[in-house]
Formats: structure tokens, C-alpha cells, sequence
């Protein structure tokens, strides 16, 4: 039996149909479709045989001894978020220091050539990223929780 | 894409009886807390076993997970599912995993035994069909091991997490019509791998 529907028709519908998950004129395409394809009637059957094989399947699961105890409390988690705010003034006192320094210290076109040549890299690409975030951030609807 | 559903919309709602559950334990209500915490840690153990084969690195990850999902649960948005959310936790967490986890198994390329539960949901089965399908069972789940994990993820999420199209969309942050394809795909490499493997059974694979 050839691999592929021989007429061509678009086989990502026939794993939609099986989930109930298309449109009412799509699932009629399907429907109309099978009829007449063998081929694809095949497919849809041992498709829908291992999707009952692993709808049914049951997994072990740990007893409640194994479970750590549920997270308690807050103090921890406001300390971290403490810590990282302390840890991201400090890195920016200390960038906008260093940046001083290397500024009024005597150095080369060349040196300085280097080092702002390598600083606008870093910031363009901490700027992409951040950009990107933002973006996919905007559609996601779990964007104001942790993942 | 028009050859899909329209509703359920892109972002499902969350059922009425968990939204009150997670408002209650956003309120610090205890048995509200126990009771999420109960639901959600064995959901995110088996996705985590589903995706891992491995009930060690499982139940890490789920003990993970929970801390996550309890240290951001008081910015949660109580009218959208928890589901999706909670196993988005996980898959990220098996993501960061992965490489290590790579290098260790190489010396095993078996998955783990005593991962699936053969207990029958029917009172009195027939025997025979009882054998049947748990010989399927097993060999699709063999064969969902040698997936990819693009694929792998996607075809667990909908066959054995049953969500629907939309939420697995959210859970992986990809386009509804993405899900469609992937599945497909996944389906079609699964259908192979089945094919190839000896199959008692006869329902599956003989082809």
C-alpha cells in the first residue's frame, strides 16, 4: 500500500477529524473523503487504534511518603526576590563605575575601539533578546506567572 | 486556519470548581492549598514520566515544578486553566534537564520498567481482551519512546493528557495550526515505529 493518499488530499484533516477538532464543513470534506479512500480509511482506523491504546494506558504513581511537603510560606521567596534586586543594583553601580573609569583613564583609540566595540555587541544582542521576549510575552496568556 | 474549529477560542477558561479552588489558596486557605497541591503534583508526575521514562527523574521534576508553580501561584489569573500552565512548568523543566539526562542514558537505552499501571477500569474483563490491549498498550508506549521530543511532547499531550488543540497550543506556545500538523506527523512516524516493532496483538502493525 503506497505511503501517502494517492489523491493528494491533505492528511493532517484526518488526525483533526479524529479529535473532533475541525470545522463542520471540514469534517464533511473528511467524511465525503473517506468514503472513497481506502487508503486513508486505513490510516484513520490505525490511528484511532493507538489513540485508544494510549488513551487507556495508566501510569504508576509515586505513593504520598515520596511527596516533599507542599512549599509553605513566603519568606524565602521574598528574600530571593530581594537578593536579585540588591545583585542587579550592585551590577549596574559597579558597570556604570568600571564604564567611568575606563573613560577617564588614558587608552589608545585601538583599546577604546575595542571595548566599545564589544560593549555595543553585547548591549545589541541583550536588546534583540529582550525585544523577542516582549514580544512573545504579549501573547501568552500565562505571561504574569513563572514557567 | 478555517479548517479548524473556531470555538473553543484561542485561550480556554478555567472549570468553575478549579478557579474557586486556586482563588481560595491565592487567599491562603490550607485545605484550598492541600487540595491543588495534591491534583497538581500527580499530574505533573506522570506528564513528567510520560516524558522522561524515568519515575526518578519524574518525581524530581515534579517536586520542582510544585515549588515553581506555588511560588508564582499568587500572580496566577484564576479564570484561565491551571493545566496548561502546570505542564508548561514541567516541559521546561524536562527541556533544561535533557542534556544531562542524555549523557546518562546511553548506557541504558531501555525505557524504565514498572512505568505503566495495568489495572483494568472495567470491573469483570474478558480476559483475552483484557491481554489484547494491555500487549497494545505497552507496545505504543515502547514506541512513543523512539519519537523525537517535538513529537513525542505534542502526541502526549493530546493522547495521553487529552488536552484539546488549544490548550496544548498554549502549553508549548505554538499556533493552533502547528498542533495539527506536528500531531500528524508524530502520528504518522508513531504508526511506523508500531508497524516495524512485532506485534502480537494483531490490531496494530501488521501491515
Amino acid at each position: 500500500m503506497a505511503d501517502r493518499c494517492p489523491t493528494a488530499f491533505d492528511e493532517r484533516l484526518i488526525s483533526g477529524y479524529l479529535d473532533g477538532e475541525l470545522t463542520q464543513a471540514a469534517e464533511q470534506k473528511v467524511r465525503l473523503h473517506l468514503e472513497d479512500c481506502a487508503h486513508c480509511r486505513a490510516l484513520l482506523e490505525d490511528l484511532r487504534a493507538i489513540r485508544e491504546a494510549a488513551m487507556s494506558t495508566e501510569f504508576s504513581k509515586p505513593d504520598d511518603a515520596q511527596w516533599d511537603e507542599r512549599p509553605r510560606g513566603s519568606i524565602s521567596f521574598v528574600a530571593r526576590g530581594a537578593g536579585w534586586i540588591l545583585a542587579a543594583v550592585w551590577a549596574v553601580v559597579v558597570g556604570m563605575y568600571a564604564l567611568w573609569e575606563f573613560w577617564t583613564a588614558p587608552a589608545s583609540p585601538a583599546e577604546r575601539l575595542l571595548v566599545v566595540g564589544g560593549l555595543t555587541a553585547l548591549a545589541l544582542l541583550f536588546i534583540s533578546v529582550l525585544l523577542d521576549r516582549i514580544r512573545t510575552a504579549r501573547t501568552d496568556p500565562y505571561r504574569e506567572v513563572e514557567k | 486556519m478555517t479548517q479548524q474549529r473556531s470555538s473553543p477560542g484561542p485561550v480556554a477558561a478555567s472549570p468553575p470548581r478549579e478557579a474557586t479552588t486556586v482563588i481560595l489558596a491565592q487567599q491562603g486557605e490550607e485545605a484550598a492549598l492541600d487540595e491543588l497541591a495534591r491534583s497538581c503534583r500527580q499530574q505533573a508526575y506522570v506528564f513528567a514520566l510520560q516524558l522522561t521514562g524515568n519515575p526518578d527523574d519524574a518525581l524530581d521534576v515534579a517536586q520542582d515544578a510544585m515549588v515553581r508553580f506555588f511560588r508564582s501561584l499568587g500572580r496566577f489569573d484564576a479564570s484561565r486553566p491551571v493545566r496548561p500552565w502546570l505542564l508548561r512548568i514541567v516541559r521546561n523543566l524536562v527541556r533544561d534537564r535533557a542534556r544531562r539526562w542524555r549523557v546518562r542514558r546511553t548506557e541504558s537505552l531501555e525505557p524504565a520498567e514498572g512505568v505503566l499501571r495495568f489495572e483494568p477500569r472495567d470491573p469483570r474483563p474478558n480476559p483475552e481482551t483484557l491481554s489484547t490491549r494491555r500487549e497494545l498498550q505497552a507496545l505504543v508506549w515502547k514506541c512513543v519512546q523512539d519519537l523525537s521530543p517535538r513529537f513525542r511532547e505534542v502526541l502526549i499531550l493530546r493522547d495521553y493528557q487529552d488536552l484539546t488543540y488549544a490548550e496544548i497550543a498554549q502549553t508549548l506556545k505554538i499556533p493552533r495550526g502547528t498542533v495539527m500538523s506536528r500531531l500528524h506527523r508524530a502520528r504518522r512516524l508513531l504508526r511506523e515505529v508500531v508497524h516495524r516493532r512485532p506485534n502480537p496483538t494483531g490490531e496494530v502493525g501488521n501491515g
